[in-house]
């Protein structure tokens, strides 16, 4: 717990010092001249990446990606920065609109790699890292599984393997993969709900 | 472990799952059955934290370098300025017209001879392009939308995916195929219907399309060639090239399953 509350601290830091942007989702409720653009510039690398664990053909990615940009940016309004942070929402809806779009086509694995290597996209991540602290309440409650755990994380929710996909590669049986994932899922929502109500409450005592 | 447990363990298994892959229509219905039983869990459940769990696990990837192309930023950044521009004219002529429903004024405008391409109220759709985004719009500022998947109606065609969406307010939709074969446009073209069963005896010519690629999903607008009051089903039929009035032909495909029937009795004459 005194670890968590360090990376909450310098996190905290890291976004006291770029001041306090305005949320991108609120400047579109708004109707501000040029936050779709926005919301490109700042999130598209993101729906971008998540696109691509469920899409393999290049113009069903780009097809769903724009797709999924548009919907982010009709559900503004809908945002609520007390149930979940920006980045949450964003994810939440490009992920959802995603698997719902594989219900209406077929995968077709593309054997050609996608020409998308931008040289800039460290620094990108890192204004994500440090404009979001619920990254860093993440990352802590993750780091606080053992190796196995974690991966199976990493096959599931990040690079998006099936189950049976999973079991393969881990060699691990179907029931015990299916179980494992749900019980990490409910740890690190537990975990993450903790320190976010601590963190809350940080923020609170220090004004 | 007692029933009640299996059970509740079963629902987090299928939420959990929901939040990072595609469940099967069987996974979906015991799903279904399951928050029946237990009204506190909703759906996304799990899907807050795994949507964050992704993003953290991105941000923190220094192997993953790849990021969305300059150009499709921009391509989809004129796309959007386009549609809105677009949207906002047809919203502004509306008001000014004043007409309960679209479909009246055209009906009216058509009795009167007034050319519809003389006034940009109108809603055909003969521009192909940016159809995701129009498509998506349409989605998202309709309150009326209905959307119902194809169903094939031999099996020469059962491969087929796709649905259609459809407002009756804004009397447009579209259609997104996938697995219908390709179709030789100089010998015929496949052709959509509407069913308004309660207004027309028989359905409505909804325009005609051409399968040019099967190597992924293609997006067609419906285009009715008269006013629909309420439309309840939709079917696509493989026509001599340029369409007919009215189909002889099989139906491929239908949406929904089943043809919906008036509620006033009246029995269609065609297809």
């Amino acid at each position: 717990m005194n670890s968590n509350v360090q990376n909450i601290r310098q996190t905290r830091k890291k976004v006291d010092t770029l001041g306090n942007d305005d949320s991108i989702l609120d400047l579109i409720a708004k109707d501000h001249p040029g936050s779709f653009e926005m919301l490109i510039e700042k999130y598209g690398n993101l729906v971008w990446s998540i696109g691509k664990k469920f899409l393999y053909n290049q113009s069903d990615l780009e097809d769903g990606v724009q797709e999924v940009l548009v919907a982010i940016w009709k559900s503004a309004d809908k945002f609520d920065r007390n149930k979940a942070s920006e980045i949450t929402f964003i994810s939440m809806i490009a992920r959802r609109r995603f698997i719902d779009y594989l219900r209406k086509i077929t995968k077709h694995k593309s054997e050609d790699s996608l020409d998308d290597e931008n040289k800039h996209i460290n620094l990108y991540k890192e204004s994500l890292l440090n404009k979001e602290t619920d990254l860093a309440l993440v990352k802590s409650a993750i780091e606080e599984f053992d190796t196995d755990d974690q991966e199976l994380l990493n096959l599931s929710v990040y690079q998006g393997y099936s189950h049976s996909e999973i079991s393969d590669i881990l060699n691990i049986p179907l029931g015990t993969v299916k179980t494992r994932i749900r019980r990490n899922l409910m740890k690190l929502k537990d975990t993450f709900e903790t320190n976010s109500r601590l963190n809350k409450v940080i923020h609170l005592n220090n004004g | 472990m007692d029933r009640t447990e299996e059970k509740l363990n079963k629902l987090l298994d299928l939420l959990s799952m929901r939040s990072y892959q595609l469940l099967t229509y069987t996974e979906e219905l015991e799903l279904n059955h399951l928050l029946d039983d237990f009204p506190e869990y909703t759906p996304d459940y799990f899907e807050p934290i795994a949507a964050l769990t992704d993003a953290t696990m991105y941000v923190h990837d220094d192997q993953d370098l790849s990021g969305m192309p300059e150009t499709l930023k921009r391509k989809i950044i004129n796309d959007f300025n386009t549609e809105k521009d677009g949207s906002t004219i047809t919203r502004i002529l509306k008001n000014i017209f004043q007409a309960p429903k679209l479909a009246w004024a055209m009906s009216f405008m058509l009795v009167i001879g007034t050319s519809i391409s003389m006034i940009e109220f109108r809603n055909y759709e003969s521009n192909y392009r940016n159809l995701p985004v129009k498509k998506a719009l349409l989605e998202f500022s309709s309150d009326d939308l209905i959307e119902y998947s194809w169903f094939a109606q031999t099996d020469e065609f059962c491969d087929c995916t796709g649905n259609v969406m459809w407002s009756d307010d804004g009397q447009r939709g579209f259609i997104t195929l996938a697995g219908l074969p390709m179709n030789d446009p100089s010998k015929n073209q496949y052709q959509i219907w509407i069913v308004d069963p309660n207004m027309h005896l028989n359905p409505v010519d909804g325009g005609v399309f051409d399968i040019t690629n099967i190597d992924s999903p293609t997006i067609i607008p419906i285009n009715p060639k008269l006013p629909i009051d309420k439309a309840k089903g939709f079917a696509i039929t493989l026509e001599q090239a340029g369409g007919v009035v009215v189909s002889q032909q099989p139906l491929i495909l239908t949406a929904p399953k089943e043809r919906p029937r008036s509620s006033y009795g009246i029995t269609p004459t065609t297809i």
